[in-house]
């Protein structure tokens, strides 16, 4: 079994076997949109047990993309391992370890999915101008005031929301929402998704708890600093 | 329209032009340095050297774009096409500098002028500036090193096809260089798009089409370096792999917006 997880030909069939389930999957997405339209709204955990569970026909490759995804978490665990282990003697500390550290931040960018699937919340809503709205964790949210700058030829050229978010009663943190820049407090993103001025100002708002954002930031790191080491020591291997 | 042959490239410029003017095209003056642009890549055909007058009125045409629209012209297939046009050139300056014109400049001038072709023949880009929600470092960083490494993977992919003819010893060496360095380019900007989805929409993955061809992409190069530098794959198969690459990059690119309904189109 150790032997079959160590393989590199598991690592390379495996990625074909993940290319080819992804093309069924890019296939089907379209062709069932009342399906797989959720899947970005909710929690992926919460629309794999309410949706994807019971159209299995149409979800089957969602169910083997992960399955694949986990064999192929498994293989580059253990092969790290095992190349760390066997060429810690007998080669220079980069090539040693930057493949490693590419490994390392792929892991941590499949980890950071696996957090955000399955704990976090995800809550949008339409916010009318001077009203707040009920948040998981005993916070609320209150909006102050909508902004908008728009070009009477190009449409909305900027837009804003101000903010406050309240905890336990006090607010704990104010700050203007607008496109790029969302409001983050301890791990809780608050976006403005869109906006009317009219009859009555409000702003639709995405309040977004996703546990696994710091790992895929710290993932992406790691995969880059590996990417351009590896790329200076294989340069030359062509 | 009547039909007109495109069996030389020559008859191309004649072509766009006659579209051009049936059109009654708004932005004459990029289109005019478009049509001059025909008249200067292939002039690569008789020295690689002689692409750089080209590269020049290029770098031009993008900065007056970007001067007219106030934005990165990076918008739409018109431009990315040409910004695609453009990267090959650069990369194959670079790699044809200390070359005679050969079979390498006689595949990728006609995929330079193929795309601008197409670039010109697509919808007019998105005029007025960008959208609010595009105006970020992270969006520019993300689509640049994204169209270089797809020119990356279009030149790996014609170094694929000097190493198949036989043509060139090291030109399957050269065809690796290129998919690695793309390779790695290609990553960052997935990370970079990742970074600016999670700031505009709080999420660094969306599932739509789109991203699963990205990866698809991703995990093919992926499949390819670990083929070639850990099971130690070499000649036809690898050299066959760099070329399939490049097909999946652009159905990725072009065929995924025309034939699948996606939040992530140009």
């Amino acid at each position: 079994m150790k032997k079959f997880f160590l393989s590199l030909k598991t690592t390379v069939w495996t990625l074909l076997a993940l290319i080819c389930i992804f093309f069924v999957g890019s296939y089907m997405m379209p062709m069932h949109q009342g399906i797989f339209s959720p899947m970005n709204d909710d929690l992926l955990y919460s629309w794999a047990e309410r949706t994807a569970l019971g159209n299995l026909c149409y979800t089957w490759w969602f169910f083997a993309a992960v399955a694949g995804l986990a064999l192929l978490t498994i293989n580059t665990l253990i092969c790290s391992i095992q190349a760390v282990k066997e060429k810690w003697s007998r080669s220079n500390a980069l090539l040693r370890i930057s493949p490693q550290i590419i490994h390392i931040g792929f892991l941590f960018i499949l980890l950071a999915h696996l957090l955000g699937a399955g704990w976090g919340y995800k809550i949008s809503g339409a916010l009318p101008e001077g009203t707040a709205a009920q948040l998981p964790e005993k916070k609320a949210l209150y909006l102050q005031a909508v902004h908008a700058d728009i070009d009477p030829r190009w449409g909305p050229r900027d837009w804003s929301a101000e903010v406050t978010l309240i905890e336990n009663d006090h607010p704990v943190v104010s700050g203007t929402l607008g496109p790029n820049r969302p409001l983050l407090y301890k791990g809780v993103a608050i976006y403005m998704k869109s906006f009317e001025l009219e009859p009555q100002p409000y702003a639709i708002l995405l309040v977004v708890k996703d546990p696994g954002a710091i790992w895929a930031l710290v993932g992406g790191i790691l995969f880059m600093l590996g990417s351009f080491s590896l790329l200076a020591l294989k340069w030359e291997k062509a | 329209m009547p039909f007109v042959s495109l069996t030389t490239t020559e008859s191309l410029p004649v072509y766009l032009i006659f579209v051009l003017k049936e059109r009654k095209c708004e932005c004459r003056t990029p289109c005019t340095m478009q049509i001059i642009l025909f008249l200067l890549y292939p002039l690569a055909f008789f020295s690689p050297r002689l692409i750089l007058p080209a590269l020049g009125l290029h770098v031009l045409l993008i900065a007056r774009t970007a001067q007219q629209y106030e934005r990165i012209p990076l918008i739409g297939m018109r431009d990315t096409l040409g910004f695609l046009a453009f990267a090959i050139g650069i990369i194959y300056t670079v790699a044809a500098w200390q070359r005679r014109r050969d079979l390498f400049t006689y595949l990728i001038i006609p995929l330079i002028l193929l795309l601008l072709g197409a670039g010109l023949l697509s919808p007019s880009s998105m005029p007025g500036p960008l959208p609010p929600v595009l105006r970020t470092v992270w969006f520019d960083l993300h689509v640049i090193l994204s169209f270089v490494s797809y020119s990356l993977f279009a030149v790996g992919g014609v170094f694929g096809i000097l190493a198949l003819s036989r043509y060139e010893p090291f030109a399957e060496a050269s065809q690796y260089r290129c998919l690695l360095l793309g390779y790695v380019l290609f990553s960052i900007a997935m990370i970079f798009g990742g970074i600016w989805a999670y700031y505009a929409w709080g999420t660094y993955w969306l599932w739509t089409p789109k991203e699963l061809w990205t990866t698809i992409v991703w995990f093919f190069y992926s499949f390819y370096l670990h083929a070639r530098l850990v099971r130690g794959w070499q000649g036809t198969k690898v050299i066959w792999m760099g070329i399939i690459g490049f097909a999946i990059v652009m159905f990725t690119y072009v065929g995924v917006g025309l034939l699948m309904k996606s939040s992530h189109e140009f």
